[in-house]
This record gives structure tokens, C-alpha cells and sequence, in this order.
């Protein structure tokens, strides 16, 4: 009677390293509401989908260095934030800690106090005021790595937030742009979604990682996010395009697609959204907007193997 | 099985049922399930209120199933949803 579809996805494994056993340092309350200097007093604007992302308490070289990973998705302006991002200095060198020698799956725990929303991890601690026009990212380094993991994973956190706000999801899935029409292929690591971009040489690609669903009068569209680590691809642009269809990767000897319906094609859709299987989320409001998507964009299961005859049956009205 | 129980929807526990058939989704456990249609009749009748035996006898007149067969099924299916966290 019961079929559990999918568990939540890794999205990142750690790597274990050579220190030496320590407690996690779990930010409570007023950690989150004592003030914190920041990196310096330069600013950027992003553009993300419809989302409109201001940071600000950047030194010159972090903005620098922003500007350049986040070409495509630099505000043009004028216009008014959705978000004013204020970047600080922890003062802490960890948060959650990593415990010495093998690995562990990449800990984001989140929570409420009162109106605002945390996140925290290895590297930064992230808060979301209760008016959630405000948020704070407080780091634990001012650059290399772990800068741009914290920096990365607490953005895609708000990305996912405020994507909810607007009707749409982020999903971990890939976008190919053909003939104008955005198809997304989707499910968890390992599935092929790299390997779908890389056989679709000649289409634009938003996305080999995480997906912005976004609801527009006329439709859905698909659009990529500039926050996918250094594996994943930038995408090249930051436009949107209305979706063709939506595919769930299955690798496979043969290459066909069937179509998924109802309870089964809700499950793969939230069993593909990051931030949402985690101790202290609510999936009720991922579901509602899962289920309109459902309603106008098909899902299929798309059995494929390592080479470009997928496009074949994926391009079949 | 005792039938007198009670059972209670986990309040961790989202769901939404499409054409009889539900998909559940357990934060918590970061997990994502879907129920057949008598599944997802039981995980319906599963309220506070009504009794294994009241959920029982549902589904026998709901699915024209024989009691041997709704009540093998049954209790498997309840083990599951406690294995798993969905209900208490």
C-alpha cells in the first residue's frame, strides 16, 4: 500500500579532514541579534528570475569577485529589492563542525524564532528578518572557500524562500533551452543531469544543477540560478523560458518516456526540491505550488542512456 | 492486531490525494511516499477518532474485499506508517 518514492537528496558530501573533535556552535536567539561588523561598505544587485536580491557590507574585493561569478545576473536597475542581503563578520571560525576522518552529508539545519527564519551550517549563520525585506549573512571566513560555500548556500536558501512567495520552486534539476522552449530534467545526484547538459552542445543551458520554476501569467518558465558551486555551470544567461515539459532522469539501455501523474508526479517533484525534506520546513506551501505547476506543465519519466537520442523522444508533441 | 486502537496522523505529516491516491511528505525524515487507493482510504480514516476495527470495515464495504484479505492488509500497511513515523 505504502511506496516511499524518494528520501531526501545529498546534495554535497563532506569530506572528512584532520581536526580535532569539537561541539557544534548552534546560534541561538541572541547571537542572531547581537550586531556584527561587515566585510567593507561595497554593494551588488542580482537579478534572479523575478527576484530581486541587494548585498551590501561587501568589501571591494568580495563585490569584485561577485561581479565577475555573477556576470549575467548583475541588476541592471532601477528597481526596488525584493531583499536587502547585509553581509557580516561571524567572529566565530565555526558553526556546525565537522567531525574528524570520514564524511558526512552536508548539515543546514533551520529554524524559527518568532517571525524570522535561520539557517546556519559549517560556515555561515543566515537569518531572515520577520519583515523579509532584511536578511543577514554572517560568514565565518572573508574569502576562499568556505566563503563561497556559505555565501552560496545561504543565497540558494533565500532563493528557494522567496521563489515559494511568487508560486514557483526550485528544483534540483537541469534546464536545456530548444527552439525557445525550456526542458528541465530533474532527480537526485548522480541521476544524468550534468550528462544531459553535456550532450546539448549547441542549446543554451540555464542550468545543470538547480532550476528556478517560475509562475508567470501565460505560464511557467524556467530559469537558471548563479548560485550552483564551482562544479556546477553558471548559466549564461538570466532569462526565462517557458517550459516544455518536465522530465524525470532515469538511466537506462533504451530510451523512451512515460507519463507521470498525480500522487506519483508530486512525489518526484518534492522529493527533488532542496530545503524543503529538513527537520523544521513545512512542506504544505511547496506542495500547493508543486500541484498548480502540475497542473499546466506534463512530467514524464525519461529513460535515456549516454548519448543525445533522448532529444528524439523529448521533442515528440 | 488490536482493533480497538486509535490511530493518529504524525502532525509532521503533509499530504494531498490525487484521484484516491495520496502523496505523503515527512520532513523529519526527509522522505516522500505515495499510497495505493486503499492506502490512501486508510490514511484518511486514520482521524484521532475512528478505531482500526471502524477503518477496517470502511474499506471491506469501500473495496468489496474479504475480512482475511483487508485485515492481512491492513496490518501490514499499519506497520509500515509506524516503521516509518507517519502515525502514533
Amino acid at each position: 500500500m505504502l511506496d516511499t518514492v524518494s528520501r531526501g537528496l545529498v546534495a554535497e558530501r563532506m569530506t572528512g579532514q584532520d581536526r580535532p573533535i569539537r561541539t557544534d556552535f548552534n546560534p541561538d536567539a541572541s547571537w542572531f541579534a547581537s550586531p556584527r561588523p561587515t566585510f567593507g561598505r561595497s554593494a551588488l544587485a542580482l537579478r534572479i528570475g523575478p527576484l530581486r536580491f541587494a548585498l551590501e557590507g561587501l568589501s571591494d574585493r568580495q563585490r569584485d569577485r561577485f561581479a565577475g561569478q555573477y556576470l549575467p545576473f548583475l541588476d541592471p536597475g532601477p528597481g526596488t529589492p525584493d531583499l536587502t542581503l547585509r553581509m557580516t563578520r561571524a567572529g566565530v571560525d565555526a558553526f556546525l563542525v565537522q567531525q574528524a576522518g570520514g564524511s558526512e552529508v552536508y548539515r543546514m539545519p533551520a529554524r524559527r524564532d518568532g517571525e524570522a527564519r535561520r539557517w546556519w551550517s559549517y560556515e555561515f549563520a543566515g537569518t531572515l528578518a520577520g519583515d523579509r525585506r532584511h536578511a543577514e549573512l554572517a560568514l565565518v571566513e572573508e574569502e576562499g572557500a568556505r566563503f563561497d560555500r556559505g555565501s552560496e548556500n545561504f543565497l540558494r536558501a533565500l532563493t528557494a524562500e522567496f521563489i515559494l512567495e511568487r508560486g514557483g520552486l526550485l528544483l534540483h534539476g537541469a534546464a536545456v533551452v530548444r527552439r525557445g522552449r525550456a526542458y528541465v530534467f530533474f532527480g537526485p545526484s548522480g541521476s544524468g543531469k550534468t550528462t544531459v547538459t553535456r550532450l546539448s552542445p549547441a542549446d543554451l543551458v540555464l542550468s545543470d544543477d538547480l532550476t528556478l520554476l517560475v509562475r508567470e501569467e501565460g505560464g511557467y518558465r524556467a530559469a537558471g540560478i548563479p548560485f550552483g558551486m564551482a562544479h556546477h555551470h553558471v548559466p549564461d544567461s538570466n532569462e526565462a523560458f517557458p517550459i516544455a515539459g518536465m522530465h524525470r532522469l532515469v538511466q537506462s539501455m533504451d530510451v523512451r518516456r512515460e507519463r507521470v501523474t498525480g500522487a506519483a508526479a508530486m512525489a518526484e517533484v518534492i522529493a527533488s526540491l532542496p530545503f524543503v525534506l529538513q527537520e523544521g520546513e513545512d512542506p504544505r506551501s511547496p506542495m500547493e505550488n508543486a500541484a498548480r505547476l502540475l497542473a499546466e506543465v506534463p512530467l514524464w519519466r525519461l529513460h535515456f542512456r549516454e548519448d543525445d537520442a533522448f532529444w528524439g523522444v523529448v521533442e515528440e508533441h | 492486531m488490536d482493533l480497538s486502537i486509535v490511530l493518529t496522523k504524525s502532525p509532521d505529516a503533509a499530504y494531498r490525494t490525487y484521484d484516491g491516491q495520496a502523496t505523503i511528505v515527512l520532513p523529519s525524515r526527509a522522505q516522500v511516499s505515495v499510497l495505493n487507493e486503499v492506502g490512501s482510504a486508510v490514511w484518511e480514516r486514520i482521524d484521532g477518532r475512528r478505531s482500526l476495527q471502524e477503518i477496517l470495515d470502511g474499506i471491506m464495504e469501500e473495496f468489496e474485499i474479504t475480512r482475511d484479505r483487508a485485515l492481512t492488509d491492513l496490518e501490514a500497511f499499519v506497520a509500515d506508517l509506524r516503521a516509518q513515523g507517519m502515525v502514533s
